[in-house]
């Protein structure tokens, strides 16, 4: 069958742009970071066009063989990883920035638009505009990360990626071609109002729903921004002060912290054994918050920041620059970074010189940001590992996200299966704070995400599903 | 933007790593490791790779722009850095086979390091390259390579000391009257000036008859063995290299200098830290040479060219071996040159797709890669554009034909003996 399959393949999209070599396949099996279990790519497929989609869709649909929509596999949650089989459809072709409408501020960009793609463009073309972009690697695709609730430096302002997306253009499980938000009834992608939010229908699915290949995203205004750091002793001292500043502050576009074992991994250190696997209980100031607000003036800056400054109370406020100084100069590049994602943050899965990492992330409410990070400190203190903690104010202060990294040795079995051990019953304990909902969900965290879910709501969920998705080929064992 | 733009201009600065034009990552705690050694010695290490795709990109730089051709035109993971090394990962551990799909992977690939360059991973970022060059020797070792065209052109350097499938009789057809007795300076040609950019030695011969120095040429030269060395087919490399360090001796220079950027690294960085042949005289690009003697007032490149020219840095004399200036300062040394940079130069310059066997074994690659670099050259808009290297010059001048490109391409050598002896008439017509 699988010659058959490819064959029909290679005459979609030509014979250049398919492979079931194992040499090929291998790098889609798994995203060689996490400690998820590692599945199978029978086939790769490249399609450059809407239609090359459509088609690859409905050739999965006569087969009855599953299609697993890919840019980069780095989501950390596994969420391409093909579970079972099929064919993978790595979507890099699809990379154009198709529109940039400075007027209404979006772009219309395709499916597998990577950030370093639309960063490059918008400052090269429209340097006047910027887009939310994740601390993630250029190489990572823009359009997942909207659709799987990525967070971005512009979050604060503006909410999870699911708030950035104006509209969609999605090739649905069946094969046909459908349109959200404004873009299905004018020529424009400026919004999602005041249609029915057929959008919902593909955020926070994990690609089980419809491929998408294009999308409307929101960027905004380039204007000056500074960057303050907002030390406290510990991370719920700095909630608190973060929540103030929440409150009181107007201009601010970032608001995100991390732990000390964090900040380390982030400046080039490496996971050893005598650092402290509970930094507060050692005595280690560890809550390093980073603040960034926009002025289109000096005056307008000064007063922000002297309003930042007055609603933090407690804490110690300096700039980022100075910050770094204090740190020797082989270490400062990627506090650098940090003002310009995408940046390669290595060490969220090299920490510990093992090559492997994932983390725990949910979403949640400010009231149990702390206690989110003393159970992972001490479940990851249990089994002697160093827990990375790094949160960030969402939507105003609406919500957070809280996410703990754990470092392994990717090369050594037993050593993953530690990890994940630990990963997992973090998930189990943090759940036990009334607000959580993890993001990015593996498949197993996914399910305990429902475990509280009304049978109704689950009903729905399933519903939907089996109505875009009759012949259950859209990344199976994902999604719910 | 202020705040921004200046933490960003620290997060460029950065030195070298000694011998090459790679940015030295320094990074608190990396690892040291050990160059030159076979690949599994490096089977950890590569899988420090995330598969994360930041070396497709020019690093918080140059708007963010693609660096590798071997992904660009064949698209899949498999061929761009992250690819090869989970690849080779999985070789090396058994979930994988060798096989000659394999193979061909590896050599898909220009080596060229732009992709080294941008991992910011400091393991990866500085040695890379030492694995994606053992790679091929273990295919080779395991009779897997190298690719045919590999295999006939180091048959035949073997054989005849070339490997354009020439006779090592006609190496110097090109040269009049050949340099007499021994002279200061040695010009190793090379044999792509000595087979196929004959003009190219020509403009260096007239050049240092021009400058009045004393120079001479090899009484025997071999090739250099770059096209064998970075084909992973290291076996007849040492004997290439004692035996043009011997004939390089016989002429007592004080400087040998090579026209070629392969050359140069092989001369300069390849012969002394892989096979122990030290050369008791300095090895100098043509680039540095000539600025050499237009600084001291031995060549007056006077006559105005009246070209925008845009600048191609070869792969082997910038990333690899560090010299970005030189030959930019001598642009800037040619009356009527105006430079405009393309926008991938330096350290994150696009390669012209030539190197590493690819043009010989993956046609494809070399003109795909060429002919992108063409279309960046133009955007400049520039007329000429120069390089410092034959090999790239072939291979960049083939493709600007086959688009119809407007664009002349013509090495750094041409251009200055063009500005030297030209009568204006003629510079004008290029
Ligand atoms: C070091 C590091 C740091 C990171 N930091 C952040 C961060 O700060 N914030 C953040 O939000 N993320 C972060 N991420 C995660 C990552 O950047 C985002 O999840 C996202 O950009 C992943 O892109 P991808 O191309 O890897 O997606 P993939 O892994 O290829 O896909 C993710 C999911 O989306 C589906 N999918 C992919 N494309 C489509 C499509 N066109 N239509 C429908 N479904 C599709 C896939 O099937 C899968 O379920 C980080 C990742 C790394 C490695
Ligand atoms: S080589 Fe570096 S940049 Fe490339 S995928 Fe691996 S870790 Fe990422
Ligand atoms: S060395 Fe050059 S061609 Fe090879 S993978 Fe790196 S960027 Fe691509």
């Amino acid at each position: 069958m699988w010659l058959e399959v490819r064959r029909e393949l290679e005459r979609v999209v030509g014979s250049e742009y398919v492979s079931s070599d194992p040499e090929v396949t291998f790098l889609y099996h798994w995203d060689f970071v996490t400690a998820e279990e590692p599945g199978v790519c029978d086939i790769v497929v490249m399609p450059g066009s809407t239609r090359e989609v459509q088609e690859v869709v409905r050739l999965a649909n006569k087969w009855r063989i599953p299609v697993v929509p890919w840019v980069s596999g780095v989501n950390i949650g596994g969420l391409a990883t093909p579970r079972r089989g099929g064919i993978v459809v790595d979507l890099r072709r699809m990379n154009r920035i198709l529109e940039v409408n400075e007027d209404d501020m979006y772009a219309v960009v395709e499916g597998g638009t990577t950030w370093g793609d639309l960063k490059g463009h918008l400052e090269r073309h429209h340097p006047d505009l910027r887009p939310g972009v994740p601390w993630a690697p250029a190489g990572a695709g823009v359009v997942p990360c909207y659709l799987c609730y990525g967070f971005t430096d512009l979050s604060f302002m503006a909410g999870t990626g699911a708030d950035f997306l104006n509209g969609l253009e999605v090739v649905l499980p069946t094969g046909e071609v459908v349109r959200t938000g404004s873009c299905m009834c004018t020529s424009y992608w400026h919004s999602r109002a005041p249609l029915p939010d057929l959008t919902g229908l593909f955020v926070g699915w994990d690609g089980a729903t419809g491929i998408v290949t294009k999308a409307g995203v929101k960027l905004w205004p380039n204007l000056p921004t500074e960057y303050l750091i907002l030390l406290a002793d510990t991370v719920r001292d700095g909630v608190e002060a973060f929540k103030r500043v929440a409150r009181k502050c107007t201009g601010i576009l970032d608001m995100c912290f991390v732990n000390y074992t964090w900040l380390m991994s982030l400046l080039g250190y490496h996971e050893k054994e005598e650092d402290p696997l509970d930094p507060e209980e050692a005595g280690v100031q560890d809550f390093y918050g980073l603040i960034a607000v926009a002025a289109s003036s000096e005056r307008e800056m000064e007063a922000k920041k002297e309003a930042i400054e007055e609603a933090a109370g407690t804490g110690v406020l300096a700039d980022l620059e100075a910050v770094m100084e204090l740190f020797p100069e082989e270490a400062r590049p990627q506090g650098y970074a940090l003002v310009n994602p995408p940046i390669h943050f290595y060490n969220c899965w090299n920490y510990s010189y093992g090559g492997g990492g994932e983390w725990v992330g949910c979403y949640l409410s400010s009231r149990h940001v702390a206690s989110y990070y003393r159970i992972a400190v001490s479940v990851a203190k249990k089994y002697g590992r160093h827990a990375q903690m790094y949160g960030r104010v969402m939507s105003g202060g609406h919500h957070w996200i809280a996410r703990v990294n754990i470092s392994f040795n990717k090369d050594d079995p037993s050593d993953i299966e530690a990890a994940r051990r630990c990963l997992m019953e973090i998930d189990e304990k943090v759940r036990q704070l009334p607000s959580v909902v993890r993001y990015k969900a593996p498949s197993w965290a996914k399910e305990r995400n429902f475990s509280r879910a009304s049978p109704d709501s689950l009903e729905l969920i399933k519903r939907v599903r089996r109505l875009l998705d009759p012949n259950g080929v859209m990344n199976p064992g994902h999604g719910l | 933007m202020g705040a921004r733009s200046r933490l960003l201009a620290k997060l460029k600065a950065g030195e070298d790593i000694p011998g090459t034009g790679i940015t030295l990552r320094r990074a608190p705690e990396q690892l040291e490791l050990e160059r030159r050694r076979p690949l599994s010695y490096y089977r950890r290490v590569l899988y420090f790779c995330g598969k994360c795709g930041q070396c497709r990109y020019v690093y918080q730089d140059a708007y963010w722009s693609r660096v590798c051709p071997s992904g660009e035109l064949r698209k899949f993971e498999a061929y761009y850095l992250g690819g090869k090394n989970l690849l080779l990962w999985g070789l090396l551990s058994g979930k994988l086979e060798w096989t000659s799909k394999a193979a061909e992977i590896l050599y898909h690939c220009t080596l060229c390091g732009n992709c080294v360059q941008q991992c910011q991973l400091p393991e990866i970022h500085n040695y890379a390259l030492e694995w994606l060059h053992a790679a091929r020797v273990e295919v080779v070792n395991r009779g897997l390579g190298p690719m045919p065209e590999h295999r006939r052109f180091g048959e035949w350097v073997r054989r005849e000391h070339n490997p354009y499938m020439e006779p090592h009789s006609a190496r110097l057809s090109w040269l009049g009257e050949k340099p007499k007795g021994k002279g200061e300076v040695t010009y190793f040609v090379g044999c792509t000036s000595s087979y196929r950019e004959l003009e190219v030695a020509k403009a260096v011969v007239s050049l240092l008859k021009s400058s009045g120095v004393k120079f001479t040429l090899l009484e025997d030269e071999w090739c250099c063995g770059s096209p064998l060395y970075w084909t992973g087919q290291v076996d007849v490399v040492e004997e290439l290299a004692r035996h043009n360090a011997r004939e390089l001796e016989k002429t007592e220079a004080a400087v040998a200098v090579t026209s070629c950027a392969g050359c140069y690294r092989m001369l300069k960085q390849i012969y002394p830290e892989v096979y122990g042949v030290e050369l008791s005289m300095e090895v100098l690009h043509i680039s540095e040479l000539l600025l050499k003697l237009v600084r001291e007032g031995a060549l007056q490149p006077e006559r105005e060219l009246s070209w925008a020219v845009t600048y191609h840095d070869p792969c082997h004399l910038g990333r690899h071996t560090g010299v970005y200036e030189a030959p930019r300062q001598l642009i800037g040394s040619i009356r009527g040159l105006e430079l405009r940079e393309m926008l991938r130069n330096r350290r994150n310059a696009w390669c012209c797709g030539a190197g590493a066997g690819v043009k010989s074994a993956f046609k494809q690659l070399a003109s795909y890669a060429a002919s992108e670099r063409i279309r960046e050259a133009e955007e400049t808009g520039a007329q000429v554009l120069l390089t410092a290297c034959p090999f790239c010059e072939m291979n960049l001048r083939e493709a600007a034909e086959k688009a119809g490109s407007k664009i002349r391409v013509l090495d750094i050598t041409q251009a200055l003996s063009y500005s030297i002896k030209a009568s204006r008439s003629e510079a004008s017509q290029h």
